[in-house]
């Protein structure tokens, strides 16, 4: 019983490992990539909200009545929105 | 004495430095708390703050800070010897490379992921942070210059790279459209243009660029300064996934394979090393103390990773836990990497002349060498492994010209585009970066360039080193691990960047820079230099004022309590 353990034991050691490794050289190679996908696809959506909801933020691009259906849609992002949109932006973010 | 007990010295002091010295640090000073929330996972906004696997990180932080500074470093510092080279590496990777690294990281994700820009006005003054982004600008611009150095020297002298590097730059555009245009599956673009870039490496040894071009144009530096500024353009310009991105993905691929056989290389044949131990106090880029500590760069210390650290990786750790090993840890690695290129470089050649007439035509020359000895060790031809030694080379250096570039053009347009909207056009921003970064090519030795953009690298170090010496100060911790370290490279890089300024400014007053190239190269790198000097003076007066009102601040508060 003991030895099956230990087995299982050193199963998951050399799959940890070997995760590790997959994911070391994902991060080196891939990861930049992904992040940027992700902020492209983030920075568009953010962009819409503005348009949208900009009232929010004392700027009045469209009127609230057309873009009060689509509340209920962004509602979840709102937060996420503002704290970017009102954040102190550094010139070194564009090293990030 | 044989190269592999440096090597395991290497791997004994980077395993007690991260098991006991950081351990130390992280659990009783800095005091990283598991239960903590850290902006990456408090905000978690897909934009800047995305919480990712230490492992992932690891990789991620790896890549983004081992250029061409591990790998040059060592290749130049070897003039001094060997010994104090390596005792360079390890020690100051030891006391204050993984530190600088590690508080880089922590103090930005204390601060709810502020890169150092804020981070000086807040905890230094308001006019430090306009100076501090000066500086860096100027830093980065000597780091294109002689990364830019680095691209030209190996493209005249190892002909067989330019040919490869345009075929790699096809392999990486057509991975661009394959992921993201065409949606092919992630392994096959892989596979495919990773067979693509390594037929470049085979097809330049086949047709190297003096066939193709002839020998003149082939031997031209101004012909490859512009392709390696036509590339950083159109990395600069272009959307980032149809060039820039791509071109990286294929070429880590290239880099890993060509180091994990190059370091089986290296214990198949366990070399000894060739040239002395010690040669000299002085050689002719100066002495030993300041110019070999900021030669070396990033194999012991670089600003460069404070600025990668805070940036970028604070953003994204999802635990205080993983600052240790991802920013701490990695520098260690940087740290055997660095090692790898002084075994290189010590036990290549015959003799110190022999070394000598090789390190001449660049460093690439050497490094390519090293690595085709290496590599030849696991089966590749001699030539084959010179191409791909190459193309490791010119990978580590236009990676982070191109990143520096398109900072370079963002950075015009914050600081210029009130002046004249001219300047918020990517294509004039572009070019005016890649303008400044080409004179400096073509007008600078390579070996002063190296020195200049290491003593501002690592007096960005020091920079990096007291704002954290402020925090820690104003949160009542210990300092004296940040303090020391700091005061030490700001002495040594100031002395060097001073040092080698005068002597270049000196040659032209003299007479002794002969021609306008050596006359503009020298006045534009001196003067570099001295705003680097004075800048930096600035942030440390700045520095040293709000160390002493944050002490006031903790002796009151200690007084008050007792």
């Amino acid at each position: 019983m003991t030895e099956k353990i230990k087995e299982q034991d050193l199963e998951k050691k050399k799959f940890g490992a070997f995760q590790a490794v997959k994911e070391f050289l994902y991060g080196a190679a891939a990861h930049d990539s992904a992040r940027y996908a992700l902020k492209t696809r983030a920075s568009m959506e953010h962009l819409f909200i503005l348009i949208t909801m900009g009232d929010m933020l004392g700027v009045p691009i469209l009127p609230p009545y057309y873009s009060l259906r689509l509340l209920p849609y962004v509602v979840p992002q709102i937060s996420t929105w503002k704290r970017r949109m009102l954040r102190e932006k550094d010139l070194m973010d564009a090293l990030a | 004495m044989n190269s592999i007990v440096i090597l395991l010295i290497g791997f004994a002091v980077a395993i007690a430095g991260y098991r006991f010295y950081a351990k130390y640090i992280d659990t009783k000073i800095v005091k990283c708390d598991s239960k903590k929330t850290t902006p990456a996972v408090m905000y978690m906004d897909g934009v800047d703050f995305m919480p990712t696997r230490k492992n992932v990180l690891f990789g991620y932080q790896f890549k983004s800070i081992a250029g061409a500074g591990p790998i040059v470093g060592p290749i130049i510092a070897i003039q001094w010897g060997w010994l104090p080279a390596v005792l360079w590496i390890l020690l100051g990777t030891l006391f204050i490379g993984w530190v600088q690294d590690y508080s880089s990281a922590m103090i930005a994700m204390r601060h709810e992921g502020a890169s150092f820009g804020g981070l000086s006005y807040k905890l230094v003054s308001p006019r430090s942070r306009v100076v501090l982004v000066s500086f860096i600008y100027f830093y980065l611009l000597l780091m294109v210059g002689a990364f830019g150095n680095i691209v030209v020297s190996t493209a005249v002298g190892l002909k067989a790279s330019p040919p490869a590097w345009l075929i790699l730059t096809i392999a990486g555009v057509l991975a661009g459209q394959m992921i993201y245009r065409w949606k092919k599956d992630i392994l096959l673009t892989t596979v495919v243009t990773l067979a693509i870039a390594m037929f470049g490496i085979w097809f330049g040894t086949m047709a190297p660029s003096d066939s193709i071009l002839g020998t003149d144009l082939s031997n031209n530096r101004l012909l490859w300064a512009l392709a390696a500024f036509v590339f950083c353009y159109f990395a600069s310009v272009l959307p980032i996934w149809k060039f820039a991105l791509p071109i990286n993905y294929v070429s880590s691929y290239v880099m890993f394979i060509g180091l994990a056989f190059g370091i089986v290389g290296i214990f198949i044949l366990h070399p000894d090393f060739t040239l002395p131990a010690y040669a000299n106090f002085m050689i002719p880029i100066g002495p030993l103390w300041p110019i070999m500590f900021v030669t070396i760069a990033c194999g012991a210390i670089s600003g460069w990773h404070s600025i990668v650290s805070s940036s970028g990786t604070a953003r994204q750790l999802e635990n205080e836990m993983d600052v240790r090993p991802v920013c701490g840890g990695v520098m260690f690695a940087e740290m055997v990497l660095a090692l790898f290129a002084l075994i290189i470089a010590g036990t290549l050649y015959s003799s110190p002349a022999e070394y000598g007439a090789a390190v001449s035509k660049g460093p690439g020359a050497v490094f390519a060498a090293g690595v085709a000895k290496f590599l030849g060790a696991v089966g590749l031809s001699p030539a084959l492994g010179k191409s791909y030694g190459s193309m490791m080379m010119i990978i580590v250096a236009i990676t982070l010209m191109q990143l520096v570039v398109r900072f370079m053009r963002v950075a015009t347009a914050e600081l210029l585009g009130d002046i004249s909207p001219l300047f918020r056009n990517i294509h004039v921003g572009t070019v005016l970066a890649s303008l400044m970064g080409l004179i400096l090519v073509l007008t600078g030795w390579w070996q002063y360039l190296w020195v200049l953009f290491g003593g501002a690298n690592q007096l960005m170090a020091s920079v990096a080193l007291l704002l954290v010496s402020v925090w820690l100060t104003s949160e009542g911790k210990k300092a004296g691990w940040v303090i020391y370290p700091m005061i030490f490279m700001f002495i040594t890089t100031v002395t060097a960047l001073l040092y080698t300024s005068y002597d270049l400014i000196h040659k032209v007053w003299t007479g002794a820079a002969k021609g306008t190239e050596a006359m503009i190269g020298n006045t534009i790198m001196g003067c570099a230099g001295f705003f680097l000097v004075v800048t930096a003076v600035i942030l440390a007066m700045d520095g040293v004022k709000a160390l002493h009102k944050y002490r006031l601040l903790n002796l009151q508060a200690t007084e008050s309590h007792a």
